[in-house]
């Protein structure tokens, strides 16, 4: 054996070269994993599963954004996976990727062989955090390119109705699609920045696997209530929907801007934190989480429950994200838009431009004038000119029953009575999407 | 320059005391034992020299580099394992070997299979570190440490779980590095286990030094060594004890007489015995000269030594 030459080796490894021996080996551990393989292939087969049971039933998943577009435009079954992935997929991934990355060398007591080799702590804790990204960021993409070409070549590249009432063409909806999922790319990494601190912090795989899930659900829950605007913002889990704006008729970019900052602050914030516990912990033994019996857990709950209960009542601080104004103001020309792409899907003729005269009102059912809930009714009062009638208008009546969130989007439903069935049948006997049915809509709550 | 020179250790677990103000000296190239019973402080210790623990007080300095809290440089020339050796149990020995090479760099990944053959785990290497034995886990210890061509090696207890056949291929491994210049740390808690194969030791107890130097500055000072003797007459060969200055005889509990007496003294009894017609049917050694300082030093009696005392301990634990 020649210690020697060994020790030459050894004293060459940088602090840069160390963070990339240990990324290498990160790699090959997950990729060598049931859970990421798995993972991996629901990523890739799931959009294509999705895409494939849409095509054999009628219904469409209509809650969601763009849902009812599902069968019109291959762009629209992507967004559908997107929206689904940002509820649920993306923290799921993230805690599983990411969750057991460190307590798994707790579970197998392995951190002392990995410390004791040519390579830092900070190399260790760097090259860990690289994995799991670079597989977060994978997943990421194997389900945008899987959701996008399912969609495209089991629906079509039809172009897709955005969020304004308008048809974007087929490059201007395959750009933005793209550009959605590119978005969710930082919320991405900021959930996977806490589930490593999970996974630091808690030393135990299970926690560190199901904690971002569980911080997901509770920010959809603080996205229910209250009405204002602060903590909303604060909130990384709604970053997965900051894409949302960029399909209104007026695109607008601030709150994907703050997601953004959000999104980084999170994962900054998250990783420092990490950082710090890792570098001054002791490696001796059994965990001081183990030995603190039901002590730690029981704290840890009546923390979160009390920040929990801070933020919930927090959400009605700052100015109101929803109002009739807000609501009226976008729903107003979407439903204008949308009337006109049903006469022309209809066959008739609407000279460009053509704006119906609508007087609208918004209002909440529960009495309440502002803040997210699926109690408010928008009433469109089309008003058709008369020629020689009593009256100058014939004015036609439209409720909409409008489920609206937080970040001011918003599902709106009419009753069959007043715009016909979901499907309607245009010229040369072809069913199509009735656009007036379901309304889906975002406007800017900044 | 020495390989180890740690000067004033502290180390303390919320109230307990784990290390107090303890010195390690080892030189390059030498193996050094580190004594003591169960919870002396040695694997602490060895937690402070990689620094997966931060002393409350007291420096380290390995080859002469200073060791700064917790790893803020790689550990160079040092490798080792402290308690049992652990690795990732859905990985086969080999593919273990192969990550712990890659987190090396340079050569390490040419050495694995050499070093799977040192350690004698090439057979096996193909199999699932979950289906090993604690022996073949100790072996994959060693052999994890010696991918990185170590100037000092630092091994806790490596001789635990193995069977003696084990623990002698392991002492002769430690001789073959040694002639190699590569020093060793060994710990253990059985004097016996590394008695032969160390120029120098530290003895521990309840977390402080009590003593340190070579092996012969030791065997200077050892006691007599402790037998089991049985013979033909053992009236007779107690009366015959008591006129030899040295020995101590008394009856063993478990039949037979329970003798203490040095190498020389034990040469002029064992003629007297044949002189006075009794006949020496069996000569136990129960505790060696060595064996017995350690027992002084850390005020452990012999039937403490832990689970795998052998039948012969109890003769000399009931005295």
């Amino acid at each position: 054996m020649s210690a020697m030459a060994a020790t030459g080796e050894v004293a060459v490894g940088g602090e840069t070269r160390g963070v990339w021996r240990v990324y290498r080996t990160e790699r090959r551990k997950l990729a060598s994993q049931l859970a990421t393989r798995v993972l991996a292939l629901l990523c890739l087969l799931g959009p294509v599963a999705f895409a494939a049971i849409l095509q054999a039933q009628s219904a469409s998943p209509a809650d969601t954004l763009f849902g009812v577009w599902a069968h019109s435009s291959g762009f629209a079954v992507s967004l559908v996976v997107l929206g689904f992935a940002a509820q649920w997929g993306f923290p799921v991934i993230a805690g599983v990727l990411a969750g057991d990355i460190f307590s798994s060398e707790d579970r197998y007591g392995t951190w002392k062989m990995v410390l004791t080799r040519s390579c830092s702590r900070i190399d260790v804790f760097a090259g860990k955090v690289l994995a799991a990204a670079t597989f977060s960021l994978v997943m990421v993409v194997l389900a945008a390119l899987s959701s996008l070409l399912a969609g495209v070549l089991l629906v079509g590249d039809q172009p897709l109705v955005g969020l304004g009432g308008t048809l974007l063409s087929t490059g201007k909806s395959l750009w933005l699609v793209l550009l959605s999922w590119l978005i969710c790319a930082l919320p991405m990494l900021a959930f996977t920045s806490l589930a490593v601190l999970f996974s630091i912090v808690t030393r135990n795989g299970i926690i560190g696997v199901l904690g971002p899930s569980l911080v997901a659900l509770v920010m959809q829950l603080l996205a229910l209530v209250g009405t204002g605007t602060w903590v909303h913002l604060l909130l990384v889990g709604a970053a997965f929907n900051s894409w949302n704006g960029l399909f209104a008729a007026h695109p607008f970019y601030g709150p994907f801007v703050v997601s953004m900052i959000v999104s980084v602050l999170w994962t900054a914030g998250c990783l420092t934190a990490s950082w710090l516990i890792l570098r001054r912990r002791d490696f001796a033994g059994t965990p001081v989480a183990r030995r603190a019996g039901w002590a730690m857990p029981v704290r840890v709950v009546i923390v979160s429950v009390a920040v929990i209960a801070f933020l919930a009542v927090a959400a009605s601080w700052g100015p109101p994200a929803v109002t009739p104004a807000r609501l009226k103001a976008d729903i107003t020309p979407v439903f204008n838009n949308l009337t006109l792409l049903q006469q022309r899907e209809l066959g008739r003729t609407v000279p460009p431009g053509y704006k119906l005269q609508i007087l609208s009102n918004c209002n909440r059912r529960s009495g309440g004038n502002t803040g997210p809930g699926d109690d408010w009714v928008c009433t469109m009062n089309v008003l058709v000119p008369q020629q020689g009638g009593a009256l100058p208008f014939q004015v036609t009546p439209v409720s909409y029953d409008v489920s609206v969130k937080s970040n001011g989007c918003y599902k709106a439903d009419a009753p069959p009575s007043f715009v016909g069935q979901q499907m309607m049948r245009v010229p040369h006997g072809r069913s199509v999407v009735n656009p007036l049915f379901t309304i889906y809509g975002c406007f800017n709550t900044l | 320059m020495a390989a180890v020179d740690a000067r004033g250790l502290v180390k303390r677990f919320e109230t307990t005391v784990a290390l107090d103000e303890v010195d390690l000296l080892v030189e390059e190239g030498e193996v050094h034992g580190l004594l003591g019973p169960n919870g002396a402080g040695k694997t602490t210790l060895l937690r402070l020299l990689f620094g997966l623990i931060m002393p409350d007080a007291g420096t380290i300095a390995l080859f002469g580099k200073r060791v700064e809290g917790p790893g803020p440089l790689p550990l160079d020339d040092v490798a080792g394992f402290v308690e049992d050796p652990t690795f990732y149990p859905y990985l086969s020995g080999r593919a273990n070997l192969e990550l712990l090479a890659e987190l090396d760099g340079g050569a390490a990944a040419k050495r694995v299979g050499a070093v799977l053959d040192q350690v004698g785990l090439a057979d096996r290497s193909g199999d699932r570190v979950s289906g090993y034995s604690t022996g073949m886990r100790q072996r994959l210890g060693i052999a994890s440490a010696l991918l990185r061509a170590p100037k000092l090696l630092l091994l806790d207890e490596p001789t635990s779980g193995l069977d003696p056949a084990g623990a002698r291929e392991i002492r002769a491994l430690v001789r073959e590095l040694c002639a190699e210049g590569v020093g060793v740390l060994l710990s253990s808690h059985q004097i016996g286990e590394i008695e032969d194969v160390c120029d120098g030791f530290t003895v521990l107890r309840r977390g402080k030094m009590v003593w340190h130097g070579t092996a012969a500055e030791l065997r200077e000072q050892a006691p007599s060594s402790a037998y089991l003797l049985m013979t033909s007459d053992d009236q007779r060969a107690l009366r015959v004890a008591a006129t030899h200055a040295g020995a101590v005889a008394m009856p063993a509990p478990n039949g037979g007489l329970s003798l203490t007496i040095d190498d020389e003294g034990l040469d002029a009894y064992m003629l007297a015995l044949g002189h006075a017609d009794v006949a020496v049917r069996r000569l136990e050694l129960v505790v060696s000269p060595l064996e017995s300082m350690f027992f002084a030093l850390t005020g452990e009696r012999a039937g403490e030594r832990g689970a795998d005392a052998d039948a012969a301990d109890s003769v000399v634990a009931t005295r």
